[in-house]
């Protein structure tokens, strides 16, 4: 009798207890960033309302926060202990993320959800990884830079342009498109200090076959490949519109949309933008020395799932949810890192989605280094100093004196 | 009730309030401290407390990548004094304060004799003269970045228009110009700061001795020398120090036009601290800097009060 008794209070216990963890409900605290005019809220609350549905027992709360506010904001939560449970983060800032112990390795999370590299770009999913470990899951994509053109400047000044796909090519057309009396020229540079100022630079070096760091970590900016992109990019000034120093591709857009430059360069998340415009306009996919590829620079955002979350699985779920084929083009406002979602959304919302394809898959990521972003800094200095005069080569001398100084610091 | 208090209208210690020649008792000093303990308080958590707790981080080495800080001693402040770009953005701070400090205390001045005439129209012009102060501070920056936009921008559209220049400035893109036109913005901004102050001054100067000067033959300039000036020098000095630590501290403006650039010429403090803290995540060596830019503003300060007391004395 006793035991039928203890039986039945067991069951009984068991049945409760059961009953409150079906009740209790994990509230996920997810943060984005918008960076373009896109409507990111609605698709994002449409594909949240889609992820509670599938999992009743998760709730997400998210927090859409403007591009140039996030790294603060995000940084201020965690380094206050208030940090999300999973969130976007920028490839560039993931490294310092990781070093910091803010976030946690997800390898044995992708390898049992079946997730690895070959769904993702690979520039991408380089991006993810950090010191032998995957600390994020690429979400979404772009790549700098395409050169954008206005049709009818470069047709009345008689410039095909594919010959502009060559660093000589690009040159001579711009001797031809750029008329300072008219207020005319060709090719928006840009150097003021922003990160879109990096990933030009980047590009070119990247297109002669040149590198930030080696394989060591060194800096290799003063390797023959990236001097002499600087020394291309030098000789670029005389075409550009004045102001190099304190311009961003903000302002070289407006140019470009008013019709006094002929070639700008962005991401493709520019062409929402041209599309509403009345421009007559193309893309041609950056530009390298003749016999070599255009090699763009990643940018782009990974998941992360934070240390201090007391969420981790339920965050976990979320990631992988978000990065799905089906879900992953619904919920970007950039491009789908996930391959499969990646193609049906640029066919359906960009246009030559085959070029973009291409160089999504040549391009390479900005170096992963945990102190990024004083790299960079170094970087956009070089910028200025080439673009203000300085022979490329001593400038390049001084950008790698202070980035192989950062170890010291 | 302070009146029926100092009278013993509490009843039961008459004049216990009441102040006296001799030294206060025990109870009054507690309540004096009671009256006092939420201000001090709350201006101890608010104000010395992050302060102190800046010089403590700044002996540390810690930024995001290495969160668990790590003593260090005086080797951030070496490294920095070091290094030529911290030699670079003292002389910007100096020569930005300075020239802000200057131009705006003098156009304000300018400002506010005008307002003090009684011309016609004068209501409308004091509320417009106003504008810049009342726009926030980024709006202002945002204006005069399109204002010296080297293509579109207004200021070079009047230069070609004129002849003065072939084709344009690049005001914020020239390190030799980029300091001066922040400068400018930052006074266009400033000025009507200045003029409300010494306007209310410029007011309250005795009507009867500028009227004895005139009768005693002294020109609009002899007036303003002697019996102006010297009556609202009080608030020329306050003015002075006030906008000194405003302006060092003056962030938004330098911000938005060009984030310390071209080439750092345009660094501050208050842009190389954020841009240490929030853009690099170095937390000990922006802390470092901004213990180093507090001395700065007190030597500053200190030198001023000294400058003063001499001239008075």
């Amino acid at each position: 009798m006793w035991k039928l008794a203890s039986a039945v209070g067991t069951a009984g216990l068991a049945l409760v207890s059961a009953g409150a963890a079906r009740a209790e409900t994990v509230t996920l605290k997810f943060w984005d960033n918008q960076q373009t005019e896109s409507g990111l809220s609605q698709y994002q609350q449409e594909a949240v309302k889609r992820f509670e549905a599938e999992n009743p027992d998760i709730k997400v709360e998210v927090t859409t926060v403007p591009y140039p506010e996030y790294q603060q904001r995000l940084l201020t939560a965690v380094q206050g202990g208030n940090a999300p449970d999973v969130s976007t983060v920028d490839q560039i800032w993931q490294a310092a993320f990781a070093e910091a112990g803010a976030i946690v390795k997800l390898d044995d999370r992708a390898k049992a959800a079946g997730i690895e590299a070959g769904q993702f770009f690979p520039g991408a999913w380089e991006s993810a990884n950090y010191d032998g470990n995957l600390w994020g899951i690429p979400f979404n994509v772009d790549v700098w830079f395409f050169s954008f053109y206005n049709k009818a400047l470069l047709s009345q000044a008689g410039v095909d342009p594919a010959s502009t796909v060559t660093w000589d090519g690009l040159r001579q057309a711009a001797q031809k498109l750029t008329d300072p009396a008219k207020g005319r020229f060709a090719v928006g540079l840009f150097a003021h200090k922003g990160e879109d100022t990096t990933v030009v630079l980047d590009s070119f070096i990247y297109s002669n076959g040149g590198s930030v760091l080696d394989a060591s970590g060194k800096c290799a900016l003063d390797q023959p490949p990236a001097v002499d992109a600087l020394r291309y990019l030098a000789s670029l000034v005389p075409y550009a519109p004045k102001g190099i120093l304190n311009a961003a591709s903000g302002d070289m857009r407006e140019l470009f949309l008013n019709g006094s430059l002929a070639l700008e360069f962005w991401p493709a998340l520019e062409q929402p933008t041209l599309q509403k415009s009345k421009l007559d306009w193309d893309f041609v996919v950056g530009h390298a020395p003749a016999g070599k590829t255009p090699i763009g620079t990643y940018g782009g955002w990974n998941l992360v799932v934070y240390r201090q979350s007391p969420h981790q699985d339920a965050a976990w779920k979320f990631v992988r949810f978000l990065t799905r084929p089906d879900v992953n083009g619904k919920v970007v406002d950039l491009i789908p890192a996930n391959v499969e979602a990646a193609k049906k959304f640029l066919q359906e919302n960009r246009k030559h989605p085959d070029l973009i394809l291409t160089h999504l898959d040549n391009a390479k990521p900005r170096p992963l280094s945990p102190r990024y972003l004083e790299v960079s800094d170094a970087e956009i200095t070089l910028a200025q100093d080439v673009f203000s005069g300085m022979a490329p080569a001593d400038a390049a001398k001084k950008a790698c004196a202070s980035i192989d100084a950062l170890d010291g610091k | 009730v302070t009146t029926a208090l100092a009278r013993g209208g509490t009843g039961a210690r008459p004049g216990v309030l009441r102040p006296r020649a001799g030294r206060p008792r025990a109870r009054d000093r507690r309540l004096a401290w009671l009256f006092a303990a939420p201000a001090i308080l709350l201006v101890g958590l608010l104000m010395y407390y992050p302060m102190v707790g800046t010089v403590y981080e700044s002996l540390f080495t810690t930024s995001f990548i290495n969160p668990t800080p790590k003593f260090v001693g005086l080797e951030t402040y070496r490294r920095i004094l070091a290094d030529p770009g911290f030699r670079q953005v003292v002389l910007n701070s100096l020569a930005w304060t300075a020239g802000v400090v200057i131009l705006q205390n003098v156009v304000g001045f300018l400002a506010a004799l005008l307002l003090d005439q009684n011309l016609p129209g004068q209501g409308l012009m004091r509320s417009l003269v106003l504008l810049p102060w009342v726009l926030p501070g980024v709006v202002a920056a945002i204006l005069w970045r399109f204002l010296y936009d080297p293509q579109l921008g207004l200021i070079n559209s009047f230069l070609i228009g004129w002849g003065l220049s072939d084709h344009g400035v690049e005001w914020l893109a020239d390190t030799a110009t980029a300091m001066p036109a922040a400068i400018l913005a930052a006074v266009w901004k400033g000025f009507p700061f200045s003029t409300v102050v010494y306007l209310a001054a410029l007011q309250n100067v005795d009507r009867e001795q500028i009227e004895a000067a005139v009768i005693d033959g002294a020109g609009p300039v002899r007036r303003l020398l002697d019996v102006v000036i010297p009556a609202v020098r009080p608030v020329i000095a306050v003015n002075l120090l006030l906008t000194t630590i405003l302006t060092f501290n003056y962030f938004d403006m330098v911000w938005v036009l060009t984030r310390g650039g071209p080439l750092n010429s345009t660094h501050i403090f208050p842009t190389k601290i954020y841009e240490l803290g929030f853009g690099q995540f170095r937390f000990g060596d922006a802390a470092a800097y901004g213990v180093i830019s507090m001395l700065v503003l007190v030597v500053l300060i200190a030198l001023y009060l000294l400058v003063q007391r001499r001239a008075r004395a």
